[in-house]
């Protein structure tokens, strides 16, 4: 065996890989031979217009800054709400509502699987009132909500939010936010057992379409988010695969829609995807670039869509979670920033920034803060974002984005093949790359390839790492609260009312319905979120308990 | 070094994966055996497992910020049945709870960024001990 290197030595040459983080050789010099087959009317035409290489929006951060959105959401929906109205005075106008895990997975906060996990990763909800607190002192047609959700759950927290808006008087017309729709990746993207464990598959992809339909009918406004592109490259695949796995998923979902009948040149009006920055600067604002052209060739010539908002890649990010380290926190918050960046240069419409302390703990109040206070300076003092798609025409940027739409377009076809993206995550392919992905991350950190500042190189003694703050979970305070909440409702509501509502979604289910609207009129008959979901399930015969 | 088998769970409704498959392909490539069941798992699910299979070990990873409810319900049920073997935790767990677990009995709390070579190291030691 070799001697250990000591990697923290100062040295004269230092070895260098010299390829992005998926794997593309990166030359010593770009110049005008590296874009000869580029031609800037073709490839990048106005901001605003086909192929929207330069941005979705004509202005963009000249007519409006991005949406910094504030990650919020643990314990109860009336402590969620009080920290949302401290927030929003704060400066924050967008919020990424996090969800607890058992309703995440459409449980009560009273089930048995709930227990020691109500509140932790997020807000619980388990009944209409609880949107409403949610809501309470803002109108879902002024304060945007980002709702981290997925079906079968999301059927039900878009119709709560229906419903919430109903109560308040507000038009569905004026409501806006985000509702995420994403079957298969928003469960940290990982496996199948995610999506299949507890509800059947095929009843999250109807519920998925009944939403697209539901949304694109009634809330013209409100986006739906089409791909969690960032759970999925959270897992550690590559930015290439990251496009594709991306955009074939959002093909997939609009060829269901498509299906069912839904107007190719209505519905994809409002779709938006999650996506990932990661640390490699250039290759991420590549992939923005590239995914915006591919999306919009994609839904021009293979969809043929002639409603030029239908072409239109819009996106929100958050920093990567996977970047950051345990060791040193701090030097995250320059790795959040670095991210950010990538996502200016990239055009993204609403960023969140992770915190530093999330290799330790849930982020804390102090944590948070530093995170947006990154964005407030890279929106208002560092004055990048005053023209827009700056890097535009340089040699390297327009080779890398023409690099990764070649890429990314291969690996589309590669799925194509395979019979489409659903096709590859029922059978187990995407699962594979993933672990290929994870196993390689793993190794290139071991063996120093990657570098990663305080674990592989230029670290510090335990000591010398001084602490920090850390979120304090109160898992069991909040469970019990819930529980004895969720007893009262149960034992106060009108249970013939109830019952009947109960076998309107069963009919409603037998039926094909549309059962958004079904489940609007079980939530106004206090249904609660585990009990519409045990209705949906019985519905389908199938159980897992 | 000796071959082991190795159990390796997620337990409750986290789903985080990437760090118990990573380190599943760790122990793998140092020889051990390893048998991984997948997420959401009791301790009722993990122990009869243990029983069955005759493991060396066990390691539990978490990343939402339940384990120390889980940990906690899974060596009390060990003690009840007299399962005894090493239990490992890994993931993000702050340093007040993996003090917290390893004073309820966990035999060695992993934190992101560990290296391979520490982690085998690590195992290795805490079943050889085990054994003594």
């Amino acid at each position: 065996m070799n001697a250990p290197v000591d990697r923290n030595a100062p040295r004269d040459h230092e070895e260098q890989i010299f390829e992005t983080g998926a794997g593309i050789p990166i030359e010593e010099v770009y110049g005008p031979e590296a874009i000869e087959a580029f031609e800037a009317e073709r490839d990048l035409g106005d901001p605003g217009e086909y192929p929207f290489t330069r941005g979705p929006y004509a202005g963009m951060y000249r007519s409006r800054i991005w949406t910094r959105r504030f990650q919020v959401g643990f314990g109860s929906p009336e402590e969620t709400n009080e920290r949302i109205k401290y927030l929003a005075a704060n400066g924050a106008n967008g919020f990424v509502i996090t969800i607890d895990l058992p309703t995440s997975y459409g449980f009560d906060s009273d089930d048995p699987l709930a227990d020691g996990e109500v509140g932790v990763t997020g807000v619980a909800i388990s009944t209409l009132e609880d949107m409403e607190a949610l809501y309470a002192g803002f109108s879902p047609a002024q304060l945007s909500y980002a709702l981290s959700i997925r079906p079968p759950v999301s059927s039900v927290t878009l119709a709560m939010l229906a419903c919430v808006a109903r109560r308040q008087g507000v038009d569905f017309k004026d409501v806006i936010g985000t509702q995420q729709n994403d079957p298969f990746y928003q469960m940290s993207g990982g496996p199948l057992q995610t999506i299949t464990q507890f509800f059947p598959l095929e009843g999250t992809l109807r519920l998925c379409v009944d939403n697209i339909q539901y949304i694109s009918n009634n809330l013209p406004r409100l986006n739906w988010m089409v791909t969690n592109g960032y759970n999925l490259r959270e897992t550690g695949v590559n930015a290439i695969q990251d496009g594709a796995f991306t955009l074939g998923h959002a093909f997939d979902i609009f060829r269901l829609a498509r299906q069912r009948g839904l107007d190719i040149n209505v519905f994809p009006r409002r779709a938006s995807f999650f996506l990932s920055a990661s640390i490699d600067f250039f290759e991420e604002i590549a992939k923005f670039r590239a995914m915006r052209r591919l999306y919009a060739r994609t839904m021009r010539e293979e969809f043929s869509a002639s409603n030029p908002e239908c072409w239109r890649l819009r996106f929100s990010v958050q920093s990567a979670g996977n970047t950051l380290t345990t060791q040193q926190p701090r030097v995250n918050m320059v790795r959040a920033g670095v991210e950010a960046m990538a996502a200016v240069f990239g055009g993204a419409q609403s960023i969140h920034l992770c915190s530093y302390d999330e290799g330790h703990g849930l982020p804390t109040e102090e944590s948070s803060r530093m995170a947006l206070r990154t964005q407030q300076v890279i929106a208002y003092e560092s004055g990048i974002t005053k023209t827009v798609d700056p890097l535009a025409g340089s040699y390297y940027v327009e080779s890398l984005t023409n690099r990764m739409e070649q890429e990314i377009g291969k690996k589309l076809a590669d799925i194509g093949q395979r019979g489409g993206m659903v096709a590859c995550i029922r059978d187990g392919w995407l699962e594979a790359e993933i672990n290929t992905a994870r196993i390689k991350n793993q190794h290139d950190i071991d063996s120093g390839r990657r570098v990663l500042v305080g674990v592989n190189r230029f670290q510090v003694s335990p000591e010398e790492d001084p602490p920090i703050h850390i979120h304090k979970i109160r898992a069991d305070e909040w469970g019990e609260r819930r529980t004895a909440m969720l007893r009262r409702y149960r034992a106060e509501r009108d249970q013939a009312r109830w019952a009947e509502a109960m076998s309107r979604i069963d009919a409603g289910w037998r039926n094909g319905d549309n059962m958004v609207p079904v489940l609007m009129d079980a939530l106004e008959n206090k249904v609660t979120m585990g009990e519409a979901h045990e209705a949906m399930r019985k519905a389908q015969q199938w159980s897992f308990r | 070094m000796t071959r082991k088998r190795i159990l390796l769970a997620k337990m409750g409704l986290d789903c985080h994966d990437t760090g118990i498959i990573t380190v599943a392909a760790m122990l793998r490539d140092a020889g051990h055996e390893v048998i991984y069941i997948g997420l959401h798992n009791s301790a009722e699910q993990v122990i009869k497992v243990v029983v069955e299979e005759g493991v060396d070990a066990v390691g539990i990873s978490f990343l939402s910020g339940q384990h120390m409810t889980q940990v906690r319900r899974l060596l009390e049920r060990m003690r009840a049945e007299h399962v005894a073997v090493p239990v490992f935790c890994g993931g993000v767990i702050p340093s007040d709870d993996a003090a917290a677990l390893q004073a309820l009995g966990v035999a060695d709390v992993f934190t992101p960024g560990t290296l391979t070579g520490e982690v085998i190291e690590r195992v290795d030691r805490a079943m050889a001990g085990a054994r003594a």
